[in-house]
């Protein structure tokens, strides 16, 4: 939007803050990122190693939505944001809490990867990880729209949300198939299906961040609407 | 998914650009001001909807005081301000030449910046319209009083020394006097000039109380230099710069999503 205008508030020190905060939701963007680049790795590997570093590296961004969530609620007392900087704050609190979400999804992705029982179910494993490979590709793209606060971006990605939701459809049409033919594999086999789950989250969870920046950008909340309508904002 | 009527949610907005003449209370149009050679108006439009609160917001000297000295003709006692344009009250221009400017005052009625109560008691101050008016039933004055003073929110903290001095009051009960004396008279209007600026911050706080109530009787017009406190009390919200009306919407539109760049600068608290 050329409205919006970062930087140049006359309180210098209000600029610094809002920089600040904006660094730190792309920062641990950056670490959800990493958590599902080695959540997937260890679940294609059965890593158990690796899926324990991406179990207890999620204190790491549950701490991250915490104090940033706090410096909102200080930004908020003290600044009174009005127009772009109130709805930056908005959509900063709201995306935090969706990566927040990525990463319990990688989280759900590495315990799978400590079930020695999937090492059976290696071929079904495969379609995950390009299913998952396709989400970390969503992901790394809508934090760089998020950097950038490019809506046009963020409507793009949006859209490619379908894709990932038709390959986990796919998933899930091969999984009932091996769980018909063999009943004994349905236990494993439903491990298998939580894992595809979360990744399928994943892409859903970028979907509502890439509201949140036409949201920041356009003013105009696109939750819940039809492409066309969101595309009208455009 | 179940679908939620969104004027369930939010309430109506209204058009400011087509308000039908039952719900406009001033209609201005195409103001043009100048003090001697300096122009302080530009070409102002705007339709100020009637029981509602508009605030005019904007840096020093960008012509906000000036507008909304014209809505009472205080301007008049400027020599050198010429003005041309219309503004509509009652579908009657207020600048024309029949228009008595005492009854216009009378209609619409303005309080300033500093509690400007006179040297009389609280009552006197209260009822000093109506005596003008030629009121003298005691019984009449003792009712306005009342009335007045509950509307200023005022009346529970003096009702036991009405006779007292004005002076004797807090600055912010002084400045809830002096609208209790603005609505003795029962205007239509009512213009706010930076009303709480002289003001401690819960004696602001009653003031933008009393003006919430107030609009359930009155137009209310405020100028006030607290962009919050525009935010806060204000349905409508006109944002001026350098004499001209840059953007005029609802308050929610103003302070969340507004379209024009300088609204946004200004609102924000960025370099212009």
């Amino acid at each position: 939007m050329e409205n919006i205008n970062p930087n140049k508030h006359i309180s210098g020190q209000f600029n610094a803050e809002l920089e600040d905060i904006r660094n730190r939701v792309l920062a641990m963007g950056g670490l959800v990122e990493q958590q599902l680049e080695s959540a997937l790795n260890a679940l294609i590997a059965m890593d158990a190693e690796l899926a324990q570093k991406v179990i207890s590296g999620d204190h790491k961004v549950n701490g991250m939505e915490v104090s940033i969530d706090e410096e909102c609620t200080r930004i908020i007392a003290k600044r009174q944001p009005a127009a772009s900087d109130l709805r930056l704050i908005i959509a900063i609190s709201k995306t935090i809490t969706d990566l927040e979400r990525i990463g319990d999804s990688c989280t759900r992705i590495a315990k799978a990867a400590l079930d020695k029982d999937l090492n059976a179910q290696k071929p079904l494993l495969v379609s995950i990880e390009n299913m998952g490979r396709h989400a970390s590709r969503t992901l790394n793209s809508t934090l760089d729209a998020l950097a950038r606060m490019d809506a046009d971006a963020a409507l793009e990605l949006h859209k490619s949300d379908a894709k990932i939701d038709k390959e986990y459809e796919g998933i899930i049409r091969q999984l009932m198939t091996f769980m018909m033919e063999d009943p004994r594999s349905i236990p494993d086999i439903l491990d298998v299906l939580w894992a595809a789950r979360a990744v399928e989250r994943v892409g859903d969870r970028c979907k509502n961040i890439c509201e949140y920046i036409i949201y920041y950008v356009k003013g105009k909340d696109v939750r819940h609407i039809s492409y066309e309508d969101m595309e009208k904002e455009f | 998914m179940i679908a939620i009527d969104s004027s369930v949610m939010n309430t109506p907005k209204i058009d400011l650009e087509n308000l039908s003449q039952e719900q406009t209370a001033l209609e201005i149009r195409d103001l043009n001001l100048s003090y001697g050679d300096k122009q302080a108006l530009f070409n102002v439009s705007m339709k100020i909807p009637k029981k509602q609160v508009t605030a005019f917001i904007g840096p020093s000297g960008c012509g906000k005081s000036t507008l909304l000295r014209c809505i009472n003709r205080m301007n008049d006692l400027v020599e050198t301000c010429n003005i041309q344009g219309e503004i509509l009250l009652h579908g009657q221009n207020i600048y024309d030449k029949k228009v008595d400017v005492a009854a216009l005052r009378r209609n619409v009625g303005m309080v300033f910046q500093r509690p400007n109560p006179f040297p009389k008691s609280i009552y006197e101050n209260v009822v000093y319209g109506l005596r003008l008016q030629g009121v003298n039933d005691r019984r009449k004055l003792d009712e306005a009083a009342e009335r007045s003073l509950r509307g200023a929110a005022i009346w529970d903290e003096v009702k036991d020394r009405l006779h007292d001095n004005a002076f004797g009051l807090s600055g912010g009960q002084q400045q809830r006097l002096v609208i209790a004396r603005a609505i003795a008279i029962e205007p239509e209007v009512l213009l706010l000039d930076e009303p709480t600026s002289a003001l401690d911050p819960i004696s602001t706080l009653t003031i933008e109380e009393l003006i919430s109530d107030l609009k359930s009787k009155y137009t209310v017009v405020i100028v006030t230099h607290n962009m919050q406190q525009a935010a806060r009390v204000s349905d409508q919200t006109a944002f001026m710069y350098m004499g001209e009306l840059i953007e005029y919407a609802d308050t929610n539109t103003i302070f969340t999503t507004p379209t024009k760049r300088k609204t946004e600068d200004y609102i924000t608290g960025r370099y212009g």
